[in-house]
């Protein structure tokens, strides 16, 4: 009964049959239940770490389970297992039913296969199914590079991390989707060390792609140096400047603060529930004309990217802010139902012991029209933030982030490296002060997880240079 | 749900699965098994949004030969699998480069009898889900009936059964039962532009000792509208004193820079401290696996170390650095039983409180920043910087005179140990890490 179309054979990379599935549904539902979904995972994650000049060791993990939902009115009850058993499934799926109680039984749709999305990854050489060997020899290159770059390196440790995703979803409305997703990341972190000041730098490639990704510019070898350079530049940082001020990021990096301050309050869970400070702000203008806002689960090979989410859906580009206006929202199954939308395709969860939630992929500012140079040219006196180690928002829109390292802009020129610099305002702030928009769009550093709600997921994000009129800068 | 594998049944698959791992020919094995049943439900607006029943078991695994390691690790615990993961990682272990100091912890004469520790509490296995939601609903309804309070993020209740046995081919073979339990409450206040939000919760190993929903609403309900109209501050230094749950997250801060691991990585400022004067005189950090009923306590780590009892800092001395079996070798210093995965983790780490009432100590600031809550991820071991978002309550002459948002606050762990003027009596012992009201003598706050 499963059809050629999908990406697998479920029955057989799961270990069980079909009919299992169908009967779980039916049982998820039998106390009254108006939707059930199982999502079938499995996960193989290989790994390989170097530091103190040893290749210190390899793992090596393998995980199956099961997780059933139902849903009840607004009410999800969930469950999970390891154990693929046809008498286990069954159990979840009663434990899950146990948040219904209308006693009104609905029979499950037949499963009807349905074909992914558009064929976001990019894969020549599976890293899966590579020898350990050719992995191995990339963290050697990364670690011999960032050794290499300078004396005052002092320490170095690079890993490289591959998985395989299988993941199959079969719900009550006869859906039968699976994808196979493929993820990789080769990362670098230096510590440099001159007259007891140290400082450590990183940098990292990677994404949906095979080990052919390390070939080009994104080389063991660019990494291992770029992570050293970061930390020996540091050294000579002073701390950066701290007070209100005009702020340029550059671009690339900078898109974890459009993750932050705008992507999280547009994830529509936080926006069903009026928690977030959008809520009540569709069509409505919250930003410059400058700025345009994307989420886009299809970019090929980016790290963020799938051919279906988690609850089988087939994602899309999302326009989330256009010239400023609230135009949409990151919707999974539950609140786009709740809501009245139709769906994006953010519904996404870390792993089979999960429901999913409203998440990011790849979101990112689109290009504007000024010349990278003309903008920091338009500073007298303000912070150029480089490069980023993460940040944290609320759903008040308060959020902050960390600077690692950046420049002093003086008289519209870049000058003193600086260090260690924390950003903090509120996006309703931020998004009315983004002056002016650079046409050099760019992405972040493949090698980002995004946390929610105690489940992370891999994401990336981007964004061209963007100045901001004024931003509280806390130094050091 | 299916009755969960017994502790006992768990050991003995481990201590077979070394055997079969020695049979393979790997020189050292370690097997840790888990056991896990989970159950949480979050209520919110009164209805139940989530309500999460399930239980898992995994596998982990260390091998080494020729002193090259490699790990595995599986939810698949057939025997087939098992053995399969074994062979592959005796085979993978080739792969690595012979490291000297890789090698499974020394078998330890002490074995501390769990029962004492008090860690399992069989209340929680029998509770009903009834009992559990009825909780959560209770001390989100409290929460909403104050009319200060404009929304809520929701309320949740949580338990846990955690079983772990672990077995190593130096002949350790131990297992032990811990149960957790966790009710809080996520609130937000004020209008859609100038909201306010805050949560609390209160988290415990036995079902007794967590507070009331009466309680928790309380404190979430105060801390969550004390932020509202928040004014901005100039930039300035001035004192800063740190509330209970900020001090914890500086010890934190603290605990990942006397980890061993970090020591030998030489990615902490604190390297090459050991046995210097870094704090106050009255500043004692200590880490307890040995506290009975308390988050962090167990009878061994995950190496199979005994837990202990280590003085991290003494009257501002750093005495020790918490390692697990490979840093100790790396540094020629003892093992601390805070082996965790492949690094360190903490037992109970704690500031010892010292004499001072809270109240005294903001009455004794003429203009100060009380740190009520940061954001962001601005902590540089490496150097011991400190960077992040904050937010707080503004004291002048000794009293509390408004909220202030938008602002950051920056210092140095090591300056702030230094300038830790004043030590709190009221520790709580709320989580694995935990710390008394301290204030810190000056720190740079930024904000217009």
């Amino acid at each position: 009964m499963i059809g050629p179309s999908l990406p697998f054979d479920i029955e057989r990379r799961f270990g069980l049959d079909a009919r299992a599935l169908v009967s779980a549904l039916e049982a998820a539902l039998a106390t009254g239940g108006d939707f059930a979904e199982a999502f079938l995972e499995y996960r193989e994650y290989r790994s390989a770490f170097m530091e103190e000049d040893i290749l210190k060791d390899t793992s090596e993990s393998f995980s199956l389970g099961l997780g059933l939902r139902v849903w009840s009115g607004e009410t999800t009850g969930y469950g999970y297992t390891n154990d693929l058993s046809p008498d286990k499934i069954l159990r979840t799926a009663r434990s899950a039913a146990a948040v219904a109680a209308s006693g009104r039984a609905f029979p499950a749709a037949r499963l009807v296969p349905r074909p992914g999305g558009a064929d976001v990854y990019r894969v020549e050489r599976p890293p899966d199914k590579a020898p350990f060997e050719a992995k191995i020899a990339l963290v050697r290159a990364a670690y011999e590079a960032c050794r290499g770059f300078s004396p005052l390196i002092e320490k170095v440790k690079a890993s490289i991390q591959d998985q395989i995703q299988y993941v199959a979803i079969a719900n009550s409305e006869g859906l039968l989707a699976a994808d196979v997703r493929p993820l990789v990341r080769l990362t670098c972190v230096g510590i440099a060390q001159r007259n007891g000041l140290r400082e450590s730098g990183y940098s990292g490639g990677g994404g949906r792609v095979g080990l052919e990704h390390f070939e080009g510019s994104a080389s063991p070898e660019a990494i291992g140096r770029e992570a050293a350079r970061e930390a020996v530049d540091l050294l000579d940082a002073r701390d950066a400047p701290a007070g209100v001020m005009p702020v340029v990021l550059a671009a690339g990096h900078a898109g974890v603060l459009i993750h932050e301050a705008v992507g999280h309050l547009l994830e529509a869970d936080f926006n069903r529930r009026k928690t977030s400070i959008f809520w009540n702000k569709a069509g409505k203008k919250v930003g410059t004309p400058e700025v345009t806002i994307y989420d886009d689960p299809t970019i090929p090979a980016s790290r963020g990217s799938y051919a279906i989410d988690d609850e089988g859906t087939i994602p899309r580009k999302t326009l989330l802010i256009e010239k400023g206006v609230v135009r949409g929202l990151l919707q999974d199954k539950l609140s786009a139902k709740l809501m009245g939308r139709t769906l994006t395709g953010h519904g996404r969860r870390q792993d089979y012991t999960d429901y999913p939630i409203p998440r990011m992929a790849n979101t990112y500012i689109d290009r504007g029209e000024h010349d990278p140079a003309e903008i920091i040219r338009s500073v007298r006196k303000g912070l150029y933030a480089e490069r980023f180690t993460g940040g944290q928002v609320e759903d008040s829109g308060q959020f902050t982030f960390s600077v690692s390292s950046g420049r002093l802009i003086e008289e519209g020129r870049l000058t003193a490296p600086v260090k260690q610099a924390t950003l903090v305002g509120s996006n309703v702030d931020i998004l009315r002060k983004i002056e002016m928009v650079g046409s050099d769009l760019a992405f972040g550093l493949p090698t980002g997880t995004c946390s929610k709600e105690g489940q992370d997921v891999p994401v990336n994000d981007g964004c061209p240079t963007l100045k901001i009129s004024a931003m509280t800068v806390g130094g050091k | 749900m299916a009755a969960p594998a017994s502790v006992p049944d768990d050991l003995a698959l481990a201590e077979r699965l070394v055997r079969f791992g020695r049979s393979c020919g790997a020189d050292e094995i370690e097997v840790g098994i888990g056991d896990g049943e989970e159950f949480s439900v979050d209520v919110r607006m009164g209805q139940i949004e989530n309500l999460i029943e399930a239980g898992s078991r995994g596998a982990g695994i260390r091998v080494i030969k020729d002193q090259r390691t490699a790990y595995a690790s599986s939810s698949d615990l057939s025997p087939e699998a098992l053995e399969r993961l074994i062979r592959g990682a005796v085979r993978r272990a080739e792969l690595s480069q012979p490291d000297p100091f890789a090698s499974l912890a020394d078998l330890s004469p002490v074995r501390i009898d769990a029962a004492s520790l008090d860690i399992f509490d069989p209340e929680i296995e029998a509770l009903p889900a009834e009992t559990k939601i009825k909780l959560a609903l209770e001390t989100e309804r409290i929460a909403l009936a104050d009319r200060r309070i404009t929304n809520s993020h929701g309320a949740g209740f949580s338990s846990h059964i955690a079983r772990t046995a672990l077995a190593s081919s130096n002949g350790f073979a131990g297992a032990y039962a811990k149960t957790f339990c966790g009710l809080g409450v996520g609130l937000q206040a004020g209008d859609t532009d100038h909201l306010v939000e805050e949560d609390w919760h209160s988290s415990r190993i036995f079902f007794r000792d967590l507070e009331s929903p009466e309680a928790i609403a309380r404190t979430a309900i105060e801390r969550t509208v004390r932020q509202l109209h928040p004014r901005r501050i100039g930039t300035r230094r001035v004192p800063v004193v740190f509330e209970p749950p900020m001090t914890a997250s500086l010890l934190g801060f603290l605990f990942g820079c006397v980890s061993g691991t970090a020591v030998y990585q030489r990615s902490t400022f604190l390297a090459d401290q050991l046995g210097r004067k870094i704090g106050r005189d009255g500043l004692t950090v200590i880490d307890d696996g040995l506290m009975p009923r308390r988050i962090g306590t167990g009878p061994f780590d995950a190496e199979g170390i005994p837990a202990q009892r280590t003085v991290v800092l003494e009257n501002g001395v750093l005495k020790r650095f918490l390692c697990n079996t490979y840093a100790s070798r790396k540094l020629g210093l003892p093992v601390t039983g805070n082996a965790d995965g492949g690094g360190v983790g903490p037992n109970n780490f704690y500031l010892e409180p010292g004499p001072h009432d809270p109240a005294a100590i903001l009455r004794s600031c003429d203009q100060a920043l009380l740190l009520t809550r940061t954001l962001g991820h601005g902590l540089n071991p490496v150097t011991g910087d400190i960077s992040r978002g904050a937010f707080g309550l503004w004291i002048e002459k000794g009293a509390i005179v408004h909220p202030v948002s938008e602002i950051t606050i920056a210092g140095n762990l090591g300056e702030i140990l230094r300038n830790i003027e004043m030590i709190g009596s009221d520790l709580e012992f709320r989580g694995a890490i935990c710390g008394p009201t301290i204030k810190v003598a000056e720190m740079l706050v930024a904000g217009n």
